[in-house]
């Protein structure tokens, strides 16, 4: 019976990324998940909700995290972001009994279910750079990446803060570089790795946000990179969309394709180029699927 | 007993070393001797020109922090041995702080972090008269602001703060602690103009939510999580016309009219001047899909509670 999961892609990945969502739902029965809609669950925020009404923000996440409780199955996100808030109101409501109380009387004033508190919310990266997630990859005898350079991003919310977080030492993750050479591909190593991609301010500070994916996209290039891939679609679309520009402001070229991380384990895997949806990459990723044979 | 390379970053600018460079020094300590200890014993029986800036030994007045393998620490609340063990490495390369000019070895210019303290006017500036007694604050009062009291001005927060790097006028972690600590001081009567002064350029949505602060500090004060709190401020004295603030109320808009982030308003909502210059960028996303046709797709099911709660739920910072 395969593992099963509330699933929240998050807003990006549903709509603007949707080659994220659609590789993703591709390639869960590969591994043998099945991803469970959850038709209630609203935009977690982002950040910017917490920092402009912060109950707001904790009630319409622990809202979330009811819907998924109801459905008896904890929560898979394929968002750094998206995990960062639903961890962070799980942990305030989970730790503090009068925090929760006060949060499921609003709930249950507006009509919603209110929450117990047993669910747990996890990222996919996560799920499989574990001994479990490794060999259901190993199962599926992945045909591999042919040596493919690999700069792994990991960008900042799925690591930092650590006491939300808590998966792996945020200072030397090693997640995304145990899925990397699982799958038949060479890491690219480079300090950049674990900076910010600049996206929470990239419309409100733009200058600021591409001096700060310049680093990222600067240090994967120079540990010749052949692509990079990334947890979280918001730092794709900084990496990927905005990488032109960044080109133009920094006067440098990166020329770096960017996957989502399921779109470099389903070219492992061997999904069809087409149903990862690469056409919509703003950077062509051509040569990273010939140098795969896809 | 532990021995151990220390690579020490050297710049005597003074002395007429106009390049930086690593020394490698070695010292036999004890397993629980700290970093500072461990500094202070080279600068003792090796070299006595290592520059170091410290006091208190006791993370108490923040002085001493520096990078030890790459992560900012307090010297004197950070044992070697577990520097060691952390990094998975057996030298310890230290390095001062990032973000700041060095002026000598490991000492550097903390100029610019105190000229943004003072600029958020880290000091109490109550409204009307002073009264006649001594104003009482209630404990609840003041545990809402007690994480931020506990800063100790060390700047390990500014170190790796990833805004910062990319913006040095960006205001920062502990300055915005500081200011929240007094703007939510129910002592204090500047909240409103408190809220203006920090919502600006180079202001509380400068920040681009890396984490590093929170991660780094040694005290536990979460900047990030006050600079968020700062933003509430903003918002319940309604100071919202910054481009972070307006990008913010493009969410709650979202949320309000179908429960998902709409994505077609957000860009021209929080920068209605810029976004046009864009258009090209925009237009390279459309042409990829990138850009929903519609936001009707957005809906949630159940979305009135979503609009009771954005009504009923109140806001107590």
């Amino acid at each position: 019976m395969p593992r099963q999961f509330a699933y929240y892609p998050g807003c990006v990945a549903e709509f603007s990324s949707k080659e994220l969502n659609a590789t993703t739902k591709a390639l869960a029965p590969l591994l043998d998940i099945e991803l469970l809609p959850m038709p209630q669950a609203t935009c977690c925020g982002a950040g910017d909700v917490a920092q402009a009404k912060p109950n707001l923000y904790l009630t319409l996440n622990v809202r979330i995290l009811s819907e998924a409780e109801s459905m008896g199955v904890d929560i898979l996100t394929i968002c750094n972001v998206c995990t960062l808030n639903l961890r962070r109101a799980n942990k305030m409501v989970k730790e503090d009994p009068r925090v929760l109380e006060a949060v499921n009387e609003e709930l249950v004033k507006a009509g919603a279910r209110p929450y117990q508190g047993t669910i747990e919310v996890t990222h996919l990266l996560w799920f499989l750079a574990t001994e479990e997630g490794l060999s259901l990859l190993e199962a599926r005898g992945p045909k591999g990446l042919n040596g493919l350079k690999v700069a792994p991003y990991y960008g900042c919310q799925l690591l930092r803060p650590s006491s939300v977080m808590g998966f792996e030492d945020p200072d030397r993750p090693q997640s995304l570089e145990r899925l990397i050479m699982a799958l038949g591909g060479e890491v690219s190593d480079y300090e950049g790795k674990s900076r910010c991609c600049g996206f929470p301010i990239i419309l409100a500070r733009e200058e600021v946000a591409l001096k700060e994916s310049h680093v990222a996209l600067s240090g994967a290039r120079d540990a010749g990179a052949q692509v990079m891939v990334t947890p979280c679609p918001l730092c794709h679309l900084a990496m990927d969309a905005y990488q032109r520009k960044t080109e133009q402001v920094m006067g440098e070229e990166y020329a770096m394709p960017v996957l989502h991380l399921p779109q470099l384990i389903g070219l492992a895997l061997g999904l069809p180029t087409k149903t990862m949806e690469f056409k919509r990459h703003l950077v062509p990723v051509d040569e990273v699927l010939s140098i795969v044979g896809a | 007993m532990p021995a151990t390379t220390f690579r020490i970053f050297r710049y005597q600018p003074d002395s007429g070393e106009t390049e930086s460079y690593h020394q490698d020094f070695q010292l036999e300590h004890g397993e629980k001797t700290t970093l500072l200890d461990a500094i202070l014993r080279i600068q003792n029986e090796q070299d006595g020109t290592v520059a170091v800036r410290y006091s208190c030994r006791s993370a108490i007045c923040g002085s001493c922090a520096c990078k030890a393998n790459g992560k900012t620490v307090l010297a004197c609340m950070t044992q070697v041995e577990h520097v060691k063990t952390d990094s998975g490495q057996e030298i310890v390369q230290v390095d001062p702080i990032g973000n700041f000019t060095p002026i000598k070895d490991l000492v550097v210019d903390m100029t610019p972090f105190w000229e943004k303290f003072k600029a958020v006017k880290p000091f109490l500036i109550p409204d009307g008269p002073a009264p006649e007694k001594e104003r009482l604050v209630p404990k609840a009062a003041m545990e809402k602001i007690a994480k931020e009291s506990k800063c100790i001005l060390c700047a390990a927060c500014y170190s790796e703060c990833n805004s910062l790097a990319a913006d040095p006028e960006f205001v920062g972690p502990a300055a915005f602690a500081w200011g929240y600590r007094f703007a939510a001081d129910e002592r204090d009567g500047q909240r409103k103009n408190r809220a203006k002064l920090y919502s600006g350029e180079h202001g509380v949505w400068d920040c681009t939510r890396c984490m590093f602060c929170n991660e780094r500090c040694p005290k536990g004060v979460d900047p990030r999580d006050a600079i968020e709190k700062l933003g509430s401020i903003a918002f319940q004295e309604k100071v919202t016309s910054d481009k972070g603030a307006r990008h913010a109320k493009a969410f709650l808009i979202s949320l309000r009219t179908g429960g998902k982030l709409n994505e077609i308003l957000i860009a021209p909502y929080t920068d209605p001047i810029g976004a046009p210059f864009n258009a090209p960028l925009a237009l390279r996303m459309a042409q990829k899909g990138k850009l929903p046709k519609s936001p009707l797709t957005h809906r949630v099911k159940d979305r009135d509670q979503v609009k009771k709660l954005i009504k009923n739920v109140k806001e107590t910072i």
